[in-house]
């Protein structure tokens, strides 16, 4: 089979900080961090925690009050993050002239329409009602944001949605990519969402003992991947895509290409629920370095993982030192995570975009409030300010997930 | 709960909140799918109008056609459970 150069021709996101991606992209550089304190309504006991939102996404504005009012926010984040990207690629959201019988979507979400459903068990628990809304179904179905976008897109190929916890959407990703490069499809919509907002959800991850605390000065500051004084992890909503296009293709319309996808590495830790295994990130690093047809010498940035828990950022340092041996002390690493939180399902969507901008820009975004590293962080080149006018070639987006599921995703600078 | 409401107000109030459609437009004569309620849509004005006026709809309903023929299904539904 022929492998096909597959180009990244669509960028789109909900941004946290309410602007286009420029913004974003802009205020990661300058290490502005969207994470705010979030004070609930919930009644007997709020939730006080650090919190990344998307304030300023005006659902009605961008999808429409009708159909809007037929997704739970999971599905609302994904399906305006597609429009945006299939906007950014110069694709009309009607088919036109082409066939798009074989465009595909490819999702990920970890936890689905899960404030839908929750409002249905407080119909049911708490105000102690026979019935739940007749929409509860299509709104909390795991594959809802995927379908939305097929139907707003005309997409008459595969429609499926990945939860693999944290790597959600690098799976997806990936998935999406192998199909434009197995030339299955010549245009994938891929990416994901998520909005862990839910009062049981964040209660949940409160209970792991994994989360970051903060208050109202706090919050900001809260995420502090790889630092001797990280607390753990601040949760997100979030919806991120891309428009992955067959390479011929998309120089056929006069697409304007952001960078090039080239390796996909995916395995599994098979040893525990929660505790990372180096061996197994080591295998997914190697196996999308060998996917891409990279040595390990070309890559010039790794977007970390990085999600602030005491355990798993050293476990990732070690499998970067694993895989990059000796070059590791100069190998430049960032946690985004630090200023746009974990959005879960749509957090390896949402990093995959930063790694191709840091790519396009030649820059890299850095570690917000990194201070002092954690020496059992040590060994790799962390970057704690911004980085610009680097000489990027290559790089790699890192998603490792409860349950041990392990993504790599390998970008391409493209010369324009 | 706004238990002086008639039936057309609940299905206006509906029809304006949830898709957008202006009081003037909800006429009696207006189909109810040119103003875009669709299968669903009409699963959630029913469930609507059960939460709102306290009553069960039985599940062998015809859907209504008109915004006036919703009205009067409901008035009469309401007038039979008082």
């Amino acid at each position: 089979m022929k492998r096909r150069r597959v180009a990244i021709t669509g960028l789109g996101m909900v941004s946290p900080y309410g602007g286009d991606l420029a913004d974003f992209f802009a205020r990661l550089l300058a290490a502005e961090s969207a994470v705010r304190f979030l004070h609930t309504d919930d009644i007997p006991r709020p939730l006080n925690i650090p919190f990344v939102s998307c304030p300023n996404f005006d659902v009605d504005a961008v999808l429409g009050r009708p159909l809007a009012g037929t997704m739970d926010r999971f599905a609302q984040l994904g399906t305006a993050a597609a429009l945006a990207a299939w906007a950014d690629a110069g694709l009309a959201r009607a088919p036109s002239a082409e066939d798009r019988e074989q465009w595909g979507v490819s999702w990920g979400t970890a936890l689905g329409g899960t404030l839908a459903y929750e409002k249905g068990y407080k119909e049911l628990w708490i105000k102690g009602r026979e019935r739940v809304s007749p929409l509860s179904v299509i709104l909390g179905m795991n594959n809802a944001a995927n379908a939305h976008i097929s139907i707003q897109l005309g997409l008459g190929g595969v429609s499926m949605s990945h939860t693999v916890a944290c790597a959600s959407s690098a799976i997806a990703i990936g998935e999406a990519f192998r199909r434009v490069r197995n030339g299955e499809a010549p245009v994938m919509l891929t990416g994901g969402s998520d909005a862990p907002q839910a009062y049981g959800v964040a209660r949940a991850w409160e209970a792991l003992r994994v989360m970051a605390g903060g208050d109202a000065t706090t919050s900001a500051q809260a995420c502090r991947p790889f630092s001797a004084e990280r607390r753990g992890l601040v949760l997100g909503e979030g919806g991120a895509a891309l428009v992955l296009e067959d390479w011929e293709h998309a120089l056929a319309r006069g697409a304007r290409i952001h960078g090039e996808m080239v390796g996909y590495g995916t395995t599994c830790d098979h040893s525990h629920l929660v505790r990372p295994d180096a061996t197994g990130q080591i295998r997914a690093l190697n196996m999308a370095l060998a996917d891409a047809g990279l040595l390990a010498e070309q890559i010039d940035y790794v977007n970390a993982h990085g999600t602030a828990t005491a355990e798993g950022d050293p476990v990732e340092i070690a499998a970067l030192k694993g895989v990059f041996g000796e070059r590791a002390g100069r190998l430049p690493v960032s946690a985004t995570k630090s200023m746009h939180g974990h959005q879960l399902g749509a957090a390896g969507a949402v990093e995959a975009i930063v790694t191709v901008l840091a790519l396009r820009e030649q820059a890299i975004p850095p570690t917000a409030h990194l201070g002092q590293p954690d020496p059992a962080c040590f060994g790799v080149d962390h970057v704690s300010s911004a980085r610009h006018h680097q000489p990027l070639r290559a790089a790699l987006s890192n998603s490792f997930a409860f349950g041990g599921s392990n993504a790599v995703l390998a970008f391409r600078a493209v010369r324009s | 709960m706004l238990p002086t409401m008639n039936s057309l107000g609940l299905i206006r109030e509906f029809l304006q909140n949830r898709l957008g459609v202006t009081p003037e437009r909800a006429i009696p004569e207006a189909p109810l799918n040119t103003l875009g309620v669709d299968s669903l849509m009409m699963l959630e004005l029913m469930f609507e109008f059960e939460d709102r006026f306290g009553i069960t709809l039985t599940k062998d309903l015809k859907s209504p056609k008109t915004v006036g023929d919703m009205a009067e299904l409901m008035d009469r539904l309401r007038s039979d459970q008082d």
